[in-house]
């Protein structure tokens, strides 16, 4: 304090006083800058100068032409927006091995601009590294007036991506690669028919295309700023996220399937018949454990066959069930009641029918067999002599109980319903061909179903080929959630069918010693049925030969049929399908299994 | 003045004498400036925008690092995603039942022909085991592709060796199932077991040899 007093009492003018000497050098300062006023106008002017250019610039931008600017912007890279392909779901088999599975893929395109000084030398690297045309890639990387050329579609991506990265090594620019998934079938043509396959925009076939939906998922993007290649932190970026298509779980295995397809192969090739198919079915569930067509094709490389071998004949081709049906018309007339396993009937050389006369399959003179014997030797004479036993309407009525002249909408595309002629079509003569199996078509699923109703005990189950549920691209929910049960005929109506089945496969009394599986009981029946000519609708001298059964009889696990289309063999359902059946039974029970019983096979006399 | 004051504080008694003294004005002392140099509080200033501009800095720098370190790791992950499922389609051809079909075959594995069950509990074999044998042999791969017409073998061939031709295939297919110089080996065996008696031509493209 008493130093500040001098100061004080020296006694200058105010504005001297506030000059202090700690300020001399800015009020230097200052009066160089001028007034404080003259500074703010200058200050006010500069800045609302600066303000207006950006005012002007905003106009421009934002006012005159917003659009242009905004399309320089994306194109100088400002923001990106990149498509977040869904990935698709997988065909899986019952135990969860992939039938089709989606892998990350890559195209390989090429800016020709700057390709084409060096196509030559480029084009022989790529034939090379990725197995593609070397005409074509030159063609491609030499082209003018454009800037973009597919070079390879649907490569797997770390291969693709080793390419352009060795081509750019070797100073070769102007390759790059974009998102482009691939469908990888990895069992080539194990259960092609039923899977389909992917074209280049979209399915073209089986699963695929009946459940595209479900599998293809929804397409998310992501839109972002982006600066010399790297994303810009903090910058404005959106994102719609991919819904991942869901996998279809099939009902199918893999190496029963596998199993099944080369089997058919051998016998349709070995009776040099046109096609064939075979199902194998699990008794209780109605699970199509393997569904084998003959042709077929290869997955992965669906060009190289023909468009009729790549859909599933079994379920899209009707065709008549000849002998095997007679399963269904006997164990119905059991069940209501008119005859027993051991009904004696007499069988004449020939049957008249309405204008018509019914043969048998072998000239014989009149014969005593049994109902049993009537199956065991497949007399069709029996059979429809049996049959007229029915009331009015009542064969119709089993046949439809059993499944037959309706889809089993197991998730197969362009299924034929079969054709079981109406109320009003039905008459006497037509019964006794439909009730050998004539004058009546079906597909192959819903007669294995049908005669798994016997191996069932009565009760019909549907058949399905998708675990869980699903629903198809129609709308349509499938699946063995969805299976329902149904009782056809009674139990004891089908224990006797069973039984007499039992008896086909006996060497002595039955048709088809070859269908036995040793060490197991079989039950099953041969098919011999005429076939309706493409051209006429008449039968045109083929035959379709099949056999359908289910083992082990005494408690049965699986139902199998077999049919094979136009053989040139001449020996029938039981020397053609019947080998195939025990095959793929044994096959069946083999892997899954089942232990022999040790049962017997029922004995019950075929004549008397 | 001077003589009444000293009067005065003699009357008055010395009652709040420290009070009195405390309360004469004076002037106010004025308060002390430093007029120290400028320097600290611009080194302190400047040295806040500084901090603050190089934090700026280091942190945008630090955000492209990690930008450039994403962009790279997600490379890295696309890459080992990419490789990952290349070699899940190794797997997956490896897996296929054809080629382990195939290369069982090439081991000589057979299937059996009547399996047998050994149940553990009672140490019974269910069943009828019997050898597998030879016969039972898959076919696996596909018919060749039929020929076009002009490469089928021409019928005379067929005419000039007929006999001959017939016994031998006959003899192929009872005594020598090995035998591969019809390109259809497992055809031939199967032959064999369903009928001798036929020779089914199994190439398809001439079905009329029978």
């Amino acid at each position: 304090m008493p130093q500040t007093r001098p100061r004080g009492r020296t006694g200058r003018t105010p504005a001297a006083r506030n000059r202090r000497p700690g300020l001399a050098a800015r009020n230097r300062r200052r009066s160089l800058r001028g007034s404080a006023a003259l500074r703010l106008r200058t200050g006010l002017v500069f800045i609302a100068v600066v303000m207006s250019f950006f005012g002007a610039r905003l106009v421009q931008l934002q006012g005159v032409e917003p659009e242009k600017y905004a399309t320089l912007a994306a194109a100088t890279g400002g923001t990106v927006t990149v498509d977040l392909p869904a990935t698709r779901g997988d065909i899986l088999d019952r135990n969860g091995r992939p039938l089709a599975d989606s892998v990350e893929g890559r195209m390989v395109v090429a800016d020709p601009l700057q390709t084409r000084a060096h196509a030559a030398p480029i084009a022989r690297f790529l034939s090379t590294r990725l197995h593609v045309d070397y005409f074509k890639t030159l063609h491609a990387l030499s082209q003018e007036d454009t800037r973009f050329a597919y070079v390879a579609r649907r490569v797997p991506a770390s291969l693709a991506v080793r390419v352009v990265d060795a081509a750019t090594a070797l100073g070769y620019k102007g390759l790059d690669t974009r998102n482009d998934p691939v469908r990888s079938y990895p069992d080539h043509d194990i259960a092609a028919n039923l899977v389909g396959f992917l074209g280049t925009d979209g399915p073209l076939a089986g699963l695929e295309l009946t459940f595209d939906k479900e599998l293809a998922g929804t397409d998310g993007s992501e839109t972002y700023e982006v600066g010399a290649g790297n994303r810009i932190p903090l910058g404005h970026s959106t994102v719609v996220p991919a819904r991942n298509g869901t996998d279809l779980h099939t009902t199918i295995d893999e190496d029963l399937q596998f199993y099944t397809q080369r089997v058919l192969r051998q016998t349709v090739l070995g009776a040099s018949a046109d096609s064939g198919f075979a199902v194998v079915m699990d008794r209780a569930s109605g699970e199509v454990l393997a569904l084998a067509d003959y042709p077929t094709y290869d997955a992965t490389n669906p060009q190289a066959s023909l468009p009729k071998n790549r859909n599933s004949l079994a379920m899209t081709s009707p065709y008549e069930p000849g002998s095997v049906e007679k399963v269904l018309t006997l164990s119905s007339l059991i069940d209501a009641g008119k005859v027993t396993e051991r009904t004696r009937l007499v069988v004449p050389p020939q049957l008249p029918s309405g204008d018509r006369v019914i043969h048998d399959w072998f000239s014989h003179p009149t014969l005593h067999l049994t109902l049993a014997g009537v199956i065991a030797q497949s007399s069709n004479i029996g059979t429809a002599k049996a049959a007229r036993l029915f009331a009015p309407g009542q064969l119709r009525s089993y046949l439809t109980k059993f499944g037959l002249g309706q889809r089993t909408n197991i998730g197969v595309n362009g299924e034929t319903a079969g054709l079981l002629p109406s109320k009003a079509e039905w008459n006497g003569m037509l019964q006794d061909r439909i009730a050998f199996g004539q004058s009546v078509s079906v597909n192959g699923v819903q007669m294995a179903a049908a005669i798994n109703t016997i191996a069932n005990g009565g009760v019909h189950v549907s058949p399905s080929l998708v675990q869980g549920r699903a629903r198809t691209d129609t709308g349509e929910v499938v699946g063995t959630d969805e299976s329902t049960t149904n009782r056809v005929v009674s139990r004891s109506a089908a224990t006797q069918m069973t039984h007499m089945m039992e008896r086909v496969v006996n060497p002595d009394a039955g048709t088809a010693p070859l269908a036995q599986v040793p060490g197991y009981v079989v039950a099953g029946k041969t098919g011999t049925a005429q076939r309706v000519g493409p051209n006429c609708a008449c039968y045109n001298g083929t035959f379709t030969v099949s056999f359908g059964g289910f083992a082990p009889a005494d408690d049965p696990r699986f139902t199998v049929y077999v049919v094979v289309q136009n053989p040139r063999n001449k020996l029938g359902g039981g020397g053609t399908a019947g080998p195939a059946y025990s095959k793929i039974m044994s096959f069946a029970l083999r892997r899954y299994g089942v232990a022999p019983s040790g049962a017997q096979p029922s004995h019950i006399p075929t004549t008397w | 003045m001077s003589s009444t004051a000293p009067a005065l504080r003699a009357r008055v008694p010395r009652l709040a004498g420290a009070a009195l003294e405390r309360a004469r004005l004076t002037v106010v002392p004025k308060r002390k400036r430093r007029h120290s140099s400028p320097v600290p509080f611009l080194v302190v200033v400047s040295m806040l925008a500084v901090g603050g501009i190089v934090g700026l800095l280091l942190f945008n720098t630090s955000m492209q690092q990690a930008s450039f370190a994403a962009t790279d790791l997600q490379h890295q992950a696309d890459t080992l995603e990419a490789k990952k499922q290349s070699l899940q389609m190794d797997l997956d051809r490896l897996r296929d039942p054809q080629s382990i079909a195939l290369k069982a075959q090439r081991m000589g594995m057979v299937l059996p022909t009547s399996p047998a069950v050994l149940d553990l509990r009672t140490g019974k074999v269910l069943g009828d085991p019997s050898q597998a044998t030879g016969l039972e042999r898959l076919r696996l791969l596909p018919p060749p592709p039929a020929k076009p017409a002009a490469l089928d073998p021409p019928a005379h061939v067929t005419v000039v060796h007929e006999s001959a031709a017939t016994h031998a295939a006959e003899r192929g297919a009872h005594n020598s199932p090995g035998n591969t110089t019809r390109g259809s080996q497992q055809g031939g065996q199967d032959r064999g077991r369903q009928d001798p008696t036929r020779h089914t031509d199994h190439t398809g493209n001439t079905g009329t040899t029978r």
